[in-house]
């Protein structure tokens, strides 16, 4: 009985949270180019791809997609990198105004981004790091980094110091311990930070506005929003591309959700 | 690992030849960058017509790119700000206004010619000081009265008659339009005597005929004939199904009509019978205008460009693709045009609208007629009121738009404070070297080596901008001072801090958060323990569940705005044919539209929160539960006294950052309740900054704004770490003790 009611539960919190998903991908198999419409039903009426035929072949998006690839796979290797290394030094060595650092990382999150737009379009013009994935590159590295050192650091203070003290015995320097030691054993939180890092890359959009302006250098989350215009927008066209935008995020998530679990483990900020 | 080793060496290389392909066409070709905010369909003409042009001139490369017009608003004016930009900037004649107030265009006086410029609408030609701004391509832009001819045979003529004729209407809806736009409103308020501006573009807001406008629109809205709440996107789709028989829709929309297949006939909106005026729509031109930051060298390319995109020829093809009304008059004589019905309707119909006003003062006089126009038709204003409300508040935006704070001594006071706290972070980050140094003997550079990279690079995301927030906060950066602004003194956080707005709006925006996290964690711990047992399907539903998370949240807002519509909103249909309720209009009262915002922010935020729940459960040992059971606890006192205390080192950031999130999310407040509707009463502060920066060009009070909320969340977040790492630790020790007894 209360496996009934839990499953019942969770059915329904299933719907809630899959509505707004299989409503863009009744949109996106219309023809008729409305978003609201009476005769939306639970089940899409005819199914025409014309919409993603059209995305393909009539628009840049297969370059848009590349570029978001591209960018996504760039951002979230680097952004491994940089957070695994903080991650490591903060997790196990008493360094200098430990604590500081833990806040002003959370600090970076609190300036509401809309403001920051005007300043990084000065700047980036300044540095000829417009048009340019560098720019990008270093910003969404950057900014995903706060959420993924607390995350790492938690998950590496968890693991026991002995393994590595071993190893440092039996002759590995300390580049070794943490290659050859520590991220073996680290998998799941690796795969959760790269899979933050991989989907704020891929989903942003605020930020690549500013920075790529150029139509051949754009991203998905551009592309997606050029179908759209005050008045006018196609909205068949915006499911179809939505559903595509969506896709990988969401597979991603499928594929990683093993390790999930047991990678999230955002824990004690004692210093 | 080798493998991953030269995955990353791989995509390194590509990512040099990748941005260096882009980047090194040093081609001697003249590049020209247009970037417009044509509508989707409109697009592929252009595109013809610039490969054509290229063609032509093989010396020049024309790159077009397209932004939403509000954007193309903001970045424009950033990208001059930032000394660049585009060289041509293509759209409607009102932002010339503000961007000529900026000085960010260049006259285009040189790049026309004379002889040319007699054939062109003279509402095309966008003047300021006799120089020329903008050369529009079309004119139009207008709003009428479109009908299905299937449905209707003629159009009501006067206001009576559509009156009789919408209460005698059977087939569904007789008309329709977006109600809470007040730009389908204005037309009417000519119809009752006066304009809402007059010609200097200063509000008349407070007339007579705004008044009876009001009364009008909220009795017209009352009418059984006509659905209860409608968007944009609502009275689209009730006129492509068929199921309303008029539509108040501007010229723009035709094209998607026809294609849809409908049988369509336009005509002027009614006549007023109780004035026999005609109302008036607004006209105006979409065309193009130069920066004022373009290179010498480029002028001769942009003439040519220009010549081309507003020759006759251009313009035909758009007319004959995509239906507009050309702005050159021997255009209009062309076959094309002549012989269109629906263009030889435009013609009719711009004969009775007033030309829009470029001034930039309009912003703040559609953006306080908007808070009062939503007020009437929500029933929370009489028209009287509204109409009085709406011209002070529209004087007294227009006032602080126009404002420029002088520099005071106060200025001083900033720039010796400002050394100061200079001089003494760079003493602490002196001292906290020298301690760095120290701490090499205990623990050696390796640590430091690690964390340098990442550090560096948020530091240098972060702290340009966060400067210069900083320091514009101070400064007097609005309208008026684009180009010249100062450093003025602390104006702006006295403005704000005096302002009750502001307090209510960081009321609500407490409440806003604190509510949404509860539930996030509610929601989250819930559904983690539910997910936690062992049950069939686990993986399943584990993945479903986290699917709110996977997806950009701009595209779910977008579609949960779509299902609260009280219309064709899915919510309302369960409502009414699940519970027998009646329908909830969600936007029309700002307690409902605040609701549909934090229903859909639950939506995004719970599967974070679960999530990471799992993850703390896995954490948790086993033996704890055995024995807790063994000794014959309720789930309830399990839960109490063991899961909850020990999830909390996990929860504690989780919540904290849950926190910032939500305080600042402005995706789903400003895209759920579209920019504040109804009445602007649906803002939380980020929304609010976001609102006064762009639309009402208020970036130094905006930046102060964001400093406030800087330091309130920086505050926050170090308060609740101290207090929670206490309470933690005593209640943590208790209850593990406590249940191993």
């Amino acid at each position: 009985m209360k496996k009934f009611f839990s499953l019942l539960v969770l059915l329904i919190f299933s719907i809630y949270s899959t509505f707004p998903i299989w409503h863009i991908f009744n949109v996106s198999l219309r023809s008729d180019n409305s978003f609201q419409n009476d005769s939306l039903h639970f089940w899409p009426d005819s199914l025409s791809w014309k919409n993603y035929e059209i995305v393909f072949t009539k628009t840049l998006f297969p370059t848009w997609l590349f570029n978001s690839v591209m960018i996504s796979v760039m951002v979230t290797i680097l952004g491994l990198i940089l957070s695994i290394t903080a991650a490591y030094a903060l997790s196990r060595f008493s360094v200098q105004g430990k604590k500081g650092i833990l806040t002003f990382l959370l600090a970076t999150q609190m300036f509401p981004a809309t403001m920051l737009l005007l300043p990084f379009y000065i700047l980036l013009s300044q540095f000829h790091l417009l048009n340019n994935f560098w720019g990008l590159l270093i910003i969404y590295s950057s900014s995903a980094l706060p959420f993924c050192v607390w995350q790492l650091k938690s998950y590496f203070d968890t693991l026991p110091f002995e393994i590595e003290d071993a190893a440092r015995v039996d002759g590995c320097n300390r580049w070794q311990v943490l290659w050859k030691i520590v991220l073996p054993i680290s998998k799941p939180a690796i795969a959760i930070t790269a899979l933050f890092q991989l989907t704020t890359a891929w989903s942003e959009y605020a930020m690549a506005s500013v920075v790529l302006q150029d139509p051949q250098m754009q991203t998905l989350p551009l592309g997606l929003k050029s179908f759209q215009s005050s008045l006018a927008t196609e909205w068949g066209l915006y499911a179809a591309a939505a559903v595509i935008v969506s896709l990988p995020a969401t597979l991603a998530f499928i594929l990683l959700s093993r390790y999930l679990i047991s990678g999230l483990t955002l824990g004690s900020v004692k210093g | 690992m080798r493998f991953l080793t030269s995955l990353i060496v791989i995509l390194t290389t590509l990512l040099v030849l990748f941005s260096n392909l882009a980047l090194s066409e040093d081609s001697p070709k003249i590049h020209l960058r247009l970037w417009h905010q044509l509508m989707y369909s409109h697009r592929t003409v252009q595109a013809d017509l610039i490969k054509e042009f290229e063609k032509q001139n093989p010396d020049i490369v024309v790159e077009s790119s397209y932004w939403e017009t509000e954007e193309l608003r903001s970045k424009f004016q950033a990208s001059a700000l930032g000394g660049i930009g585009p060289e041509l900037i293509y759209g409607p004649s009102d932002q010339v206004g503000p961007f000529y107030t900026m000085n960010l265009l260049r006259p285009l006086n040189d790049l026309i010619d004379e002889e040319s410029l007699k054939d062109f609408d003279p509402i095309s030609v966008i003047r300021k000081d006799k120089s020329i701004f903008l050369m529009g391509d079309t004119t139009g832009n207008f709003l009428c009265l479109v009908y299905n001819k299937k449905l209707l045979a003629q159009a009501p003529s006067s206001t009576d008659e559509m009156m009789k004729q919408g209460q005698e209407w059977k087939k569904g809806y007789y008309l329709v339009w977006p109600m809470q736009e007040p730009f389908f409103f204005v037309p009417w308020v000519a119809g009752f005597g006066t304009p809402f501006v007059d010609q200097n573009a200063s509000p008349l807001l407070n007339s007579s005929s705004m008044k009876s406008a009001m009364t009008f629109i909220r009795d017209l809205r009352r009418s059984s004939f006509v659905p209860k709440e409608a968007d944009y996107e609502t009275a689209n789709a009730l006129f492509k199904d068929g199921k309303v028989a008029i539509i108040l829709n501007g010229d723009w929309s035709w094209g998607d009509y026809k294609k849809a297949g409908l049988d369509i006939g336009v005509a002027p909106f009614p006549k007023i019978s109780a004035t026999g005026l005609w109302p008036s729509p607004l006209v105006s031109t979409l065309g193009y205008s130069v920066n004022k930051n373009i290179e010498e060298a480029k002028l001769p390319a942009t003439k040519k460009l220009l010549q081309f995109l507003l020759s006759k020829e251009s313009q035909l093809s758009f007319a004959k693709e995509v239906g507009i009304l050309p702005s050159r008059i021997s255009a209009r004589q062309d076959p094309i045009v002549k012989e269109d019905p629906l263009l030889k309707a435009a013609a009719e119909i711009m004969k009775l609208g007033q030309p829009m006003p470029i001034e930039p003062e309009l912003r703040a006089i559609w953006d306080s007629l908007r808070t009062h126009y939503q007020a009437v038709l929500a029933d929370q204003e009489s028209p009287e009121k509204a109409s009085e409300s709406a011209q002070l508040d529209a004087l007294e935006q227009i006032h602080v738009m126009n404002n420029v704070e002088e520099v005071s001594w106060q200025s001083y006071v900033i720039k010796v404070l400002g050394l100061l706290v200079g001089l003494a972070l760079t003493w602490l980050g002196w001292q906290w070297l020298k301690l760095i140094k120290i701490s090499f003997g205990e623990i050696g550079k390796f640590p430091y080596l690690l964390l340098t990279p990442a550090m560096l690079a948020v530091f240098v995301v972060v702290i340009f901008p966060f400067c210069f927030n900083f320091y514009i906060s101070f400064s007097n950066l609005s309208l008026r001072t684009f180009q010249n602004y100062q450093l003025t003194g602390w104006q702006n956080y006295i403005q704000i801090l005096e302002n009750p707005t502001f307090y209510f709006v960081f009321g609500k925006t407490i409440i806003w958060t604190f509510t949404n996290v509860f539930f996030h964690v509610f929601l989250g711990v819930f559904l983690a323990l539910l997910i936690n047992q062992s049950l069939p399907a686990k993986p399943f539903f584990r993945v479903l569940l986290i699917i709110p998370w996977a997806v950009p949240q701009y595209i779910t807002a977008l579609t949960w705005r779509g299902m609260f519509n009280s219309q064709f909103g899915l919510i309302n249909k369960v409502v009414h044919d699940l519970l027998h309720g009646p329908a909830i209009e969600w936007f029309s009262s700002p307690l409902k539209a605040f609701s549909a915002c934090f229903l859909t922010n639950v939506w995004l935020g719970f599967p974070f929160m679960m999530m990471v729940t799992l993850g703390g459960l896995q954490s948790i040992p086993k033996e704890l539960f055995e024995a807790a059971k063994v000794d014959g606890a309720s789930t309830w006192q399990t839960f109490r006294r063991i899961t909850w205390p020990l999830l909390q080192p996990v929860l504690r950031p989780a919540v904290v950052l849950g926190c910032i999130w939500t305080f600042n999310n402005l995706n789903v407040v400003w895209l759920v309740s579209n920019g504040g509707e109804p009445a602007d009463q649906t803002h939380i502060l980020v929304s609010y900054v976001y609102k006064s920066a762009f639309n009402l060009y208020r970036y130094s009070s905006s930046a102060a704004l964001s400093m406030i909320i800087f330091c309130v969340l920086l505050a926050w977040t170090i308060f609740y770490l101290r207090l929670q790492e206490k309470v933690s630790q005593e209640s943590t020790s208790d209850s593990v003790e406590g249940s191993h007894k």
